[in-house]
């Protein structure tokens, strides 16, 4: 029997990202329902960069960070390099995250915000190393690779260029104004981190849910070059020139790609074997819609800023929330309960598989209490982003309620998950 | 599609080793691996007391991959104690659609 093992140890570090990532996603729906009022102004002020920075790292990267460590041994085919390294970035990428999420939502920008920016960036260098390590051990180029290695070092750049605009803050340095790099550090993270993330782990991950056959390499290296000009051109060209006439065709570019991408998962879907789609694989495809929703904004956001008009402002915020609360959300909503229950699953069955009836991993969780955490995210998705569209706070609030019971629902599940006690139910 | 050799001593049990293998399931898709055309083929050494399971995964990449691989295993070495049981993990024939039975179709929702 020849499949790729995974290491010892990587399930506990695995799991240990999961609950963290549970456990900030929590703490954002309460940060969030306690800011209704922040989302109705600009997007550069405490509470907005509190709530972003705990969203992108307390949420969205740390679990990635643990998917990554399960999934190596899937999408680079191959043993994850390191546990250890794998538990230093761990420990410190949460006091990092605590540290600066606390000082942008105090607004002190002093050593706080200075020490949580440097164990971030250290944290983030250590798991890029770990991948890039893995990488080079698995031998064979892949597109998916090339996603994931890209994505790592846009990670990079993108806490690099934050934690130089923490620093910025008590001692001005940087040639431009804050705002400026902002945009910078924003869709490095957005766009070529989160993006690129999630195109390199889909494009192995969906065709396996689903069961299909479809594998034209072609289309997603078209989608990976396409992207990679776009956010290069996009990040020289609006470092020297702000944006202008030109960011629309570089917007294009990048459209292009993410077009590349969008249709081989439209041919996943429409080659797929498994013709019912489980609710996490809809709450899935939801993102996708959702990410559709946010590129609309582009065109808007630069439309209204060339016209120096400050509907730009509001939309930009409705950009940030759509993909970071809307697609981002809506996938690691979904993805976890297509990674975590096979994890455990594992963890307890894998040894009895075969000699007793054992519950199968989509047993592990309630999906009662999926369902009602699907139908609070798109409360939350519909109230929320047409609130702050149309600056009505009641449905800010309505929203902010139904994000609470999503994470309260979501987080129980976790748990019920993780503190599964082996079971078996009669001899086969 | 397996076929049996009636003048084979060995066939009417490798059947029936075939045949258990239908009580390992899929963790992910929910439907056996027999149906789902996984196994490929099963040989019987009398003489060694092996059985040998020749069988794929629908994805190379597959996660649970090494689980149902084991899961095979312990299947047959739980039923046929007087036998050990060797499953050698194979990719050619490569997996299609067309591997399924009619009633792996039908519990996927493929075919009314």
């Amino acid at each position: 029997m020849t499949t790729h093992k995974q290491k010892a140890g990587v399930y506990a570090v695995t799991v240990t990202h999961y609950v963290t990532a549970a456990i900030c996603f929590g703490a954002l729906a309460g940060m969030i329902a306690f800011s209704g009022s922040a989302f109705t102004g600009h997007y550069f002020q405490p509470r907005i960069l509190a709530i972003t920075h705990m969203a992108a790292l307390g949420w969205g990267t740390c679990i990635i960070f643990g998917a990554y460590y399960q999934l190596v041994t899937v999408i680079l085919e191959t043993e994850l390099y390191s546990v250890k390294l794998a538990w230093l970035s761990w420990a410190m990428l949460l006091p990092g995250t605590v540290s600066l999420v606390y000082a942008f939502w105090e607004f002190t920008p002093g050593i706080w915000m200075q020490i949580g920016a440097l164990l971030l960036l250290v944290s983030i260098i250590t798991f890029t190393l770990n991948i890039y390590l893995t990488a080079t051990k698995a031998g064979k180029q892949t597109i998916q690779e090339d996603f994931i290695f890209s994505a790592c070092l846009c990670l990079c750049f993108t806490a690099m260029i934050g934690s130089a605009l923490v620093f910025n803050f008590t001692g001005a340095f940087l040639l431009q104004g804050q705002l400026h790099y902002l945009r910078l550090h924003a869709h490095l993270g957005l766009a070529c981190w989160f993006l690129l993330t999630v195109i390199g782990v889909s494009s192995k991950l969906v065709p396996m849910f689903l069961v299909s056959s479809y594998q034209n390499r072609r289309v997603l290296q078209a989608s990976y070059y396409l992207i990679i000009s776009a956010l290069v051109l996009f990040l020289v060209d609006s470092y020297i020139f702000g944006l202008n006439i030109k960011t629309y065709f570089i917007a294009i570019i990048g459209i292009a790609g993410i077009a590349c991408y969008l249709y081989f998962i439209y041919k996943c879907i429409r080659t797929r074997i498994r013709k019912q789609i489980d609710l996490p694989m809809k709450h899935s495809l939801l993102s996708f819609i959702l990410f559709g929703a946010g590129i609309v904004c582009i065109p808007f956001i630069i439309y209204y800023y060339r016209a120096n008009n400050q509907l730009n402002i509001r939309y930009t915020l409705i950009y940030g929330i759509i993909l970071l609360m809307g697609w981002i959300t809506s996938l690691i909503l979904g993805q976890t309960f297509k990674t975590l229950p096979f994890i455990v699953w594992v963890r307890h069955y894998e040894y009895l598989s075969g000699k007793v009836k054992t519950p199968m991993p989509s047993d592990l969780y309630k999906n009662s209490l999926l369902r009602i955490q699907s139908l609070a995210f798109a409360v939350f998705c519909v109230s929320f982003i047409f609130g702050c569209l149309v600056d009505s706070a009641l449905l800010i609030r309505i929203g902010s309620v139904a994000l609470l019971l999503t994470a309260a629902t979501y987080l129980i599940n976790v748990f019920i998950m993780i503190l599964h006690k082996t079971r078996t139910y009669d001899e086969l | 599609m397996m076929n049996f050799d009636i003048t084979d001593q060995s066939a009417f049990l490798k059947a029936e080793a075939f045949e258990t293998l239908r009580l390992v399931i899929d963790p992910e898709l929910h439907v056996n691996i027999v149906d789902l055309g996984l196994v490929y083929d099963v040989k019987i050494d009398e003489t060694e007391k092996l059985i040998n399971v020749a069988m794929t995964l629908s994805s190379s990449y597959c996660p649970m991959g090494e689980s149902i691989l084991n899961a095979a295993k312990n299947c047959l070495e739980k039923h046929y104690p007087v036998y050990r049981t060797n499953v050698d993990l194979v990719w050619e024939p490569v997996w299609s659609y067309d591997n399924i039975t009619d009633e792996g179709k039908r519990q996927l929702g493929l075919e009314k």
